[in-house]
This record gives C-alpha cells, structure tokens and sequence, in this order.
C-alpha cells in the first residue's frame, strides 16, 4: 500500500472532484455484480466498487480506499467490513468538512 | 486510581482509563481533554498531517506546537503497517489517510505485550502517546493502542480532530488586551500633530505641574488654576492635561479636575 500520498475522505459527489487520485470512503453494499460491488454512498449516490476483497456482505458497511477512476467507479486497493452499525449521515458530514473549511488538516 | 466513583454514571466513560485522573466532568470528550486542573496533560486527537506541520519548538526538548497548544499526549487513529516485534518494544507504521508516522510502544510486562499481540497489519487501531522528534524526523511513543471495534469512532476521531483543531485556535487568537498599545499609538501621533501651538501649550502646562510649588500640594492643581496662570482657553488647558494623564507625566488625585506631576521635579 502506498503510504506516501494521503486519501480524500470522499462522497458521491466530491468524488467525481478527484479523479485519478487515491480517495476513501464508505459505502453501503446493494449488490454484488461479478467483479464489481455496487454499493450507496453516504449521499445516496450509487458508485461502483472495482477490485479484490469483496466479501462484504449485502447491507453491510465496506470502506473503500483506491483510485477513483470514473465519476460514480472506484478501483479498490482495500476493502474493509464496517459491520452493520454504521452512521453514513455523520460520516458524509466529515466528508464536507474534510474538503471543505478543515481541507487543511487533512490533505 | 481514579477513586472518584461518587458520579455513578459517569464512572463507565473514564475512556478506558486514558482520561487524566483528575477529569471528573465531560466523560464523553474522552481523549481531548479540556480539564481545568492546571497540573493535568492535555491530550489533543490528531491527523498525522496536523504533526508533519507542526512547529517543532526546540531540538532538544522536542516540544512541538500545534494551534497554540503544547500537547503532551496525541490521540491518534488509522491503519497499523509493517509491524515489527522486538524483545523490548514492537514498532510500527501508522496510516490514517492524511500521512503516516512511526509509532513505538516499548513492552516492560506482560500487560504490554499482551496488548501488542492483538494489534495486526491492516488493522485500524486508535493510540496514545507522546509526540517526539529525533534528527528531524518526527515519530510516536505510544502508551496504549487498542484496535478499533466500532467502526463510527473513525468519524469521531476526525470530527474531535476538528473540534480540537477549532477550539484551540479561537483561544489562540482571542484578542487580548490591545487598549495600551492603542493609547501609545495615540499619544505617539498626538506627539507628531503636537509642533507648533498645541505643542507649546503642553510645555507649558506641564512646567507649571513641576514647579516645586506645585509639586509640594498634595492633591496638586485644580484646572482652573492652570487656567487662570496662562490664560489659555479652558478646552486647550484639558487637552495638554489628557495628553500628558496618557504619557504619564501627570495624574489625576481627588477628582477629575486636580491634577499632579508623577515626576519628582
């Protein structure tokens, strides 16, 4: 895992901002499609999650770190289980603030 | 150690005894603490990338600031990486998406190692410690590290981070007292208006506070004296007296209007 650049904390809608580069988030899985996960954002945005470790179970939580390689498409380096119990609304708020007015402290 | 269980409920969230033991309120802000013992740590949540930019104090002593605060603990969260086992410590790398940092936790007894045992690559562990520096390079004496269960404390790391981040800098800019400097700025501009008229006028008042006579009442001069020795206008007379009430040379005694010379003569 490269550990030199730093990964966006990214929504639906932000993700579309960074394209090419390396970006987390969490997602809620709906479906497993092949290779692909599909998966809903914590802006209710479908986005498709491409790559190894998709053992996440439908209706659970995955993070997602990778490249964001297409508006809605997400090339997986590592997918985590977040359980069941998972709050997307404040996730997405850190998300905002992460790119927002706090952009600093993280990237 | 932290005897204090005459709070029933509050006794759950001593946050796993990371707390200072002299926090008796807001359990839940455990890590970044706010308490107002002056002798406690402060422990302030972090990004990785909130260290790398912060202001490395002095060499020796490895202090660092960071919002105007001098942490003593950092709370930290992310992804364990190329975890080394040694006799005396296990090290390792931390990732939590803004950078990453080396960590140490040096293992003295079997609660240590039992505790480093369970920590994995891959992991996401929340830790403790002291930030040091050494040779320019920054790393982590960790204290305790637990691996992460639930996984919302994620956004709660980050959000606290925020918070801390938020909190800290208002105290820093919190504007102090600025009516001294403004009142030297004043006088220093009346000084450069003060050629001419007003400027003599101001002479002259104050030569008439430091003559020895005046100098020998006790509550110095009332305004009207002054008034009525020069014969100046009264408006004048009372802007030479403010002028210098601001500089210092004169003071006032019983009330508005009585005056004296604050130096010896």
């Amino acid at each position: 895992m490269d550990t030199s650049s730093p990964t966006v904390f990214v929504n639906g809608e932000l993700l579309k901002l960074y394209m090419g580069r390396r970006v987390r988030t969490v997602v809620q899985v709906i479906r497993n499609e092949g290779g692909a996960v599909v998966g809903q954002s914590t802006d209710n945005q479908q986005l498709t999650v491409k790559g190894p470790n998709q053992s996440v179970p439908v209706m659970h939580f995955m993070e997602v770190i990778g490249v964001a390689d297409g508006p809605q498409s997400i090339r997986a380096e590592i997918c985590t289980d977040f359980g069941s119990n998972f709050d997307m609304a404040s996730y997405n708020g850190l998300c905002k603030l992460a790119n927002g007015q706090f952009k600093n402290l993280f990237l | 150690m932290y005897a204090n269980h005459y709070d029933g409920g509050a006794s759950h969230f001593h946050g796993g005894g990371f707390m200072p033991s002299q926090a008796t309120q807001t359990p839940d802000q455990a890590g970044s603490s706010k308490t107002r013992s002056s002798t406690t740590s402060t422990t302030v949540p972090l990004t990785i990338k909130q260290i790398t930019e912060a202001y490395h104090l002095n060499d020796e002593r490895a202090d660092f600031l960071i919002d105007g605060v001098e942490p003593s603990l950092v709370k930290l969260l992310g992804r364990v990486l190329n975890k080394a086992e040694r006799v005396t410590d296990v090290s390792f790398l931390l990732d939590d998406g803004t950078g990453s940092i080396e960590v140490t936790r040096w293992v003295s007894d079997s609660f240590d190692t039992d505790e480093m045992t369970k920590i994995e690559n891959g992991m996401y562990v929340v830790l403790i410690g002291k930030l040091k520096a050494f040779q320019g390079k920054r790393h982590i004496g960790a204290h305790a590290v637990r691996p992460v269960q639930d996984f919302n404390q994620i956004t709660l790391h980050f959000m606290e981070c925020i918070h801390a981040h938020l909190d800290n800098s208002r105290k820093a800019t919190a504007v102090p007292a600025t009516t001294s400097a403004m009142n030297d700025m004043r006088a220093y501009q009346t000084l450069n208006v003060g050629t001419g008229a007003s400027g003599d006028i101001r002479e002259v008042v104050l030569s008439v506070f430091q003559e020895p006579a005046s100098l020998a009442r006790e509550n110095g001069l009332h305004v009207n004296e002054i008034i009525r020795r020069l014969g100046l206008q009264e408006q004048k007379i009372r802007e030479a007296i403010e002028y210098h009430v601001e500089v210092g040379n004169i003071y006032s005694t019983i009330d508005d209007d009585h005056y004296k010379s604050a130096c010896n003569g």
